[in-house]
């Protein structure tokens, strides 16, 4: 078996059920560990600020927008780059019709050149725009650990990877791509890469709490 | 499409020296001059095409780009001139059956016919596109010539004796110290804004500075070490790096050019900086926010951005001109004000760094130690204590408070 | 400048790591572990936190003060605790930690919530940081004033020491003086009145404007030497059976009376405590409701029980107590009690849900070492109220209103503080008018 052949196939497989086993046991490792059931009277339902929380949190809201639009800014470019990249970039639908799913997806809509490039800048501006913030700013300095680093670092390495070998004509920078990425499934439910669902967990606990007093904060 | 070093010699006429200065010359201007007056300045450099030294016919492609070959080329000949394989409205313009003699291409050719090739004489194509029909432009072999024989060459050895000089310096000088050393005190130096915009430009300087190196440089100095293959695949994911990369530079250097633009004109002061030779080789050189060197690397990069940009989008869509001398000519602009930037931006690197106490503070923190502002920029730093403003108070706590020894434990 | 919290000089209080660790771990449920498990350093909490804005010191940021659970969840409780710890990726929570993070935790947080509105996570630091606070005094830290004043509380009935002999005495005392009836231990009734002793000591016009409103509207209502204090230090301070000592005390008062009502007067904290944790904390659900002032006076407001003169003396600003607004979701019922009645009213810019803290939250009021800071803070309400152009500021709030006061002192401001029962009780239309 090539190197490239191990990249491919059972690492491949590893990392994804590294990631899926590990997300799964993260989520349900944290709901496990239980919580006092509150036994003061609502004013209102809890669902309710959940789920108005799930929603509010995603946009700037109650003023103080100094630091936030930055984020927001930057944020969104990033985080919205990046999923259409993964989600829709022609040769990543190949990869899931053929060799995730092996189904054909015609309804599955391909990004054209133009559009992969666009979103390709977008998710690079934002996330280096995002990772000098990190550096620079004394607040997310003094906040910054390892793990912040490391994160930035695979994905924009996955990133760089698959922009790299956009040509799709060497295998060997397909490979690479592959093993950056699976570098950073491996990573992810281990790190604060989980953010992508813990943020949901978090919204819903702060929306439901204080949902209940009236208030969605 | 490579020419061996005993062709390349052949090439060179007497004139080639008078052509080489003209380049150079012209891309200066390049890098000073507007866009427009710039793209006269260079076209004037382009010389006739090369006469009977030339070598064989090839197909030229352009950028050095890995990009697949423009096509099949049909030449006129009885079978297809006359038939319908071609659909209406997709003829190319300019001349067409330039070789009316010829009746079966490949066997009867003609002198009649390799020169009408030769000079770049359009056939029919079977696809709509301006240029597929031209089966060779000679300028192009103008081009690869200068790209390689002397952009390059002369570009690599700039850029060597730039790393030899730093070098040198580095071993004679060593590394030039806060005098008195640090105060302690600190006054804020570069915005957020700002320190955002500048390590957005340096990130993308080095990735585009990298891939741009190997797409310049790799085939004569990486090939030969690492192989055909592997260089082939290095050089696909250069160019491909390169053109993602390229784009968001446009941006991020406008953005440089808005934060910094406040302080960077130019005033008598900086005469007698220069005089005192900026007190690098010992002494001191009063200055402002910014002195000579910091105000001539600012413009350089502006206007060397700026024919970075309007190159490198010629570049990205090549088939969108009428031709492909424009693009001959923004490849070369691009490479020469390239190799500038990357040139004078090492010596602003070693500088900014490993060259000198307390400067990569200012940028990566925001403020500097109010002893090396007195170093080296002592009416700045006057300035800022005459008249301290309440946010420059507050810079100075967070920065105080920002400092490493402050954090350890607070932080992570 | 200010000296900045984190200088509190070295001393020798023993600390005791694993306590701390004990704590966290109890306290730590799937909440409080996603929140640590949430944030991604964003840092854009630092623009929501006053001790921040004011000080402008990276410190302060609100996700910062998750760090020291987040080192005990990682090597405890959290998913894959066990993996890091044995690959030695989960650093100890030590000694020097919790002495570092002591200022962070008590003096430099009101738990004013105003970081997670910021939050795209939404983290509730407030609710890890009275977790955190608990740990911390489990461990012997915690500034000995707040846990003084806790002390007190337990031992003497308040935390200013206002023994049921000193409320008995001070409430004849200002029933004679305002000629005004406070009924105090009443064998039945419909309604249990608290009060702060911030208010019994400092401001006791509150108290008797309680009363006169109560009155006048005809509120079956009573004190009671058994239950009186409302402030809850041992939530402050996280000295945990404090501050079930102090909700049993109001409960069983409560039941003996046979309330059907508990008022919370103006104080932030108490609502905060007895109307959303109090069940909690006792661990049963409370068997009457619990109401703010503000609350309660807008009810009988609604039912006609209540008739004011406009207040007409000057343009007045209301400043959102965190626990009873953003934190308690009484937010309009202040509003609709100055609706129609400040004739000049004006909002302050955030307001409502979104208000600045006015710096003494959390029990950092009581704090001594935390004055300056708080004072710092307190600028930025200044300007907030300045930019209104009313020259009184109204709150509901007696801790606020104390912080405020002594700030105001401090920086020698000129504006006026008010309190909104007292200028309500002092508008109240004579009844043979009405």
């Amino acid at each position: 078996m090539s190197l490239v052949e191990l990249i491919e196939g059972p690492l491949w497989w590893l990392a994804l059920t590294v990631l899926l086993l590990g997300v799964g046991w993260r989520i349900v490792a944290l709901l496990m560990v239980g919580k006092p059931k509150d036994l003061s009277v609502a004013r209102r339902s809890g669902i309710a600020g959940a789920l108005e929380a799930l929603l509010l949190h995603s946009v700037p809201h109650g003023g103080n927008l100094g630091r936030t639009l930055y984020h927001f800014m930057t944020g969104y470019l990033f985080h919205i780059g990046l999923f259409v990249l993964v989600l829709f970039a022609a040769p990543h639908v190949a990869f899931i019709e053929k060799r995730l799913i092996g189904v054909e997806m015609p309804w599955w809509p391909e990004l054209p050149r133009w559009g992969f490039i666009i979103a390709a800048e977008a998710a690079f501006a934002g996330l280096i725009l995002l990772y000098i913030h990190r550096m620079t700013d004394p607040v997310k300095r003094a906040l910054s650990d390892i793990d912040d680093h490391i994160g930035v670092w695979l994905t924009f390495i996955a990133m760089l990877t698959g922009c790299l070998a956009l040509q799709e004509a060497h295998a060997g920078l397909r490979a690479l791509h592959m093993l950056s990425v699976e570098a950073l499934l491996i990573y992810f439910p281990f790190s604060r890469l989980m953010h992508a669902f813990t943020f949901a967990i978090s919204r819903s606990y702060t929306g439901a709490t204080y949902g209940r007093r009236g208030f969605t904060p | 499409m490579t020419v061996s070093p005993m062709e390349a010699s052949r090439v060179r006429s007497p004139r080639m020296k008078e052509r080489l200065l003209g380049i150079v010359l012209g891309g200066l201007a390049l890098a000073v001059a507007s866009l427009s007056g710039a793209w006269t300045a260079v076209a004037q450099t382009q010389a006739p095409p090369p006469g009977a030294s030339a070598p064989p016919p090839v197909i030229s492609q352009p950028g050095g780009s890995v990009r697949p070959p423009a096509g099949a080329v049909n030449l006129p000949d009885q079978t297809t001139a006359g038939g319908s394989v071609r659909p209406p409205g997709m003829s190319v313009e300019g001349p067409v059956g330039f070789a009316p003699a010829a009746k079966k291409l490949g066997h009867d050719s003609t002198t009649d016919l390799w020169r009408g090739v030769r000079e770049g004489q359009g056939g029919n194509v079977v696809f709509p596109s301006r240029e597929a029909g031209i089966l060779i432009q000679s300028e192009g072999e103008d081009w690869r010539v200068r790209r390689n024989e002397i952009v390059a060459r002369y570009g690599g050895q700039i850029l060597l004796g730039i790393l030899g000089l730093l070098a040198v310096y580095f071993l004679v000088r060593g590394r030039i110290r806060i005098s008195g050393g640090r105060s302690g005190r600190v006054i804020p130096r570069f915005t957020l804004g700002q320190r955002i915009a500048h390590w957005m430009v340096a990130a993308l300087f080095v990735l585009l500075g990298v891939s741009g190196l190997i797409l310049l440089f790799g085939k004569s100095v990486l090939m030969p070490v690492i192989g055909k293959e592997a260089f082939a695949l290095v050089a696909s994911a250069s160019l491909q790096g390169h053109n993602l990369f390229g784009p968001i530079f446009i941006p991020a250097i406008l953005a440089l050019f808005v934060l910094f633009l406040r302080g960077n004109g130019y005033g008598l002061v900086d005469l007698k900086w220069l005089v005192k030779g900026g007190g690098l080789f010992g002494g001191h050189a009063s200055s402002h926010k910014y002195n000579f060197g910091e105000k001539t690397w600012f413009w350089l990069s502006v206007a060397l951005g700026i024919v970075l940009s309007a190159s490198g989008v010629v570049l990205l869509f090549p088939d969108a001109l009428a031709d492909r001398a424009l693009a001959q000519l923004a490849n070369l602009a691009h490479a020469i004000s390239a190799v500038l930037f990357i040139g004078v931006g090492l010596g602003h690197a070693y500088l900014g760094t490993i060259g000198m106490e307390g400067a990569l503070e200012g940028m990566a923190r925001g403020t500097v130690d109010e002893n090396w502002a007195k170093d080296h920029h002592d009416l700045w730093y006057e300035e800022h204590k005459r008249q301290a403003t309440t946010d420059a108070r507050m810079a100075e706590v967070r920065a105080a408070a920002v400092g490493d020894a402050a954090l350890r434990g607070a932080g992570s | 400048m200010t000296d900045m919290p984190g200088s509190i000089a070295p001393d020798n209080r023993p600390v005791d790591v694993a306590a701390a660790v004990a704590k966290m771990e109890a306290l730590i449920g799937s909440h409080l572990g996603s929140y640590l498990d949430a944030c991604v350093h964003c840092g854009q909490c630092a623009q929501a936190c006053h001790f921040h804005e004011a000080t402008q010191d990276p410190r302060h940021t609100p996700a910062l003060k998750l760090q020291p659970m987040t080192r005990v969840w990682r090597r405890t409780k959290a998913p894959f605790a066990g993996l890091r710890k044995a690959l030695g990726l989960a650093p100890e929570l030590t000694e020097q930690d919790l002495r570092d993070f002591e200022p962070l935790i008590f003096d430099t947080c009101t738990m004013c919530a105003r970081c997670t509105v910021v939050c795209p996570m939404a983290i509730d630091v407030a609710s890890v940081v009275a977790a955190t606070r608990q740990a911390f005094v489990a461990a012997g830290l915690g500034p000995p004033d707040l846990l003084q004043a806790a002390d007190n509380a337990r031992d003497k009935g308040s935390p200013l020491g206002v023994t049921a002999q000193v409320l008995e005495d001070r409430c004849e005392w200002l029933a004679d003086e305002h000629e005004t009836e406070i009924p105090l231990d009443k064998p039945k009734a419909e309604v249990l009145l608290t009060i702060s002793s911030i208010e019994l000591m400092k401001y006791p016009d509150s108290v008797v404007a309680m009363a006169k409103l109560l009155n006048y509207a005809g509120v079956d209502w009573t004190l009671s030497s058994k239950g009186y204090e409302s402030t809850n230090f041992g939530v402050l301070s996280g000295k945990g059976d404090v501050a079930k000592i102090a909700v049993n005390r109001i409960v069983e008062a409560a039941e003996s009376i046979g309330v059907r009502t508990v008022v919370i007067p103006e104080c932030g904290h108490a609502y905060g405590v007895m109307r959303w944790s109090g069940a909690n904390i006792l661990g049963r659900p409370l068997p009457f409701e619990v109401v703010h002032i503000t609350e309660y006076l807008a009810a009988l407001k609604r039912q006609g029980r209540l008739a004011f003169a406009p207040y007409a003396k000057s343009a007045v600003t209301y400043h959102d107590p965190c626990q009873i607004s953003r934190r308690g979701g009484a937010t309009a019922d202040a509003r609709y009690l100055l609706d129609g009645f400040a004739t000049d009213f004006r909002e302050m810019t955030p307001t409502g849900n979104y208000n600045w803290c006015c710096g003494g939250g959390g029990g950092v009021q009581a704090m001594a070492r935390a004055a300056d800071v708080r004072h710092e803070v307190f600028r930025i309400k200044m300007a907030q109220v300045e930019a209104t152009g009313a020259p009184a500021l109204v709150s509901a709030c007696a801790n606020c209103r104390l912080t405020m006061d002594e700030s105001k002192a401090a920086l020698g401001w000129d504006k006026e503080l008010l309190s909104i029962v007292e200028i309500l009780a002092d508008n109240l239309v004579p009844k043979r008018a009405a």
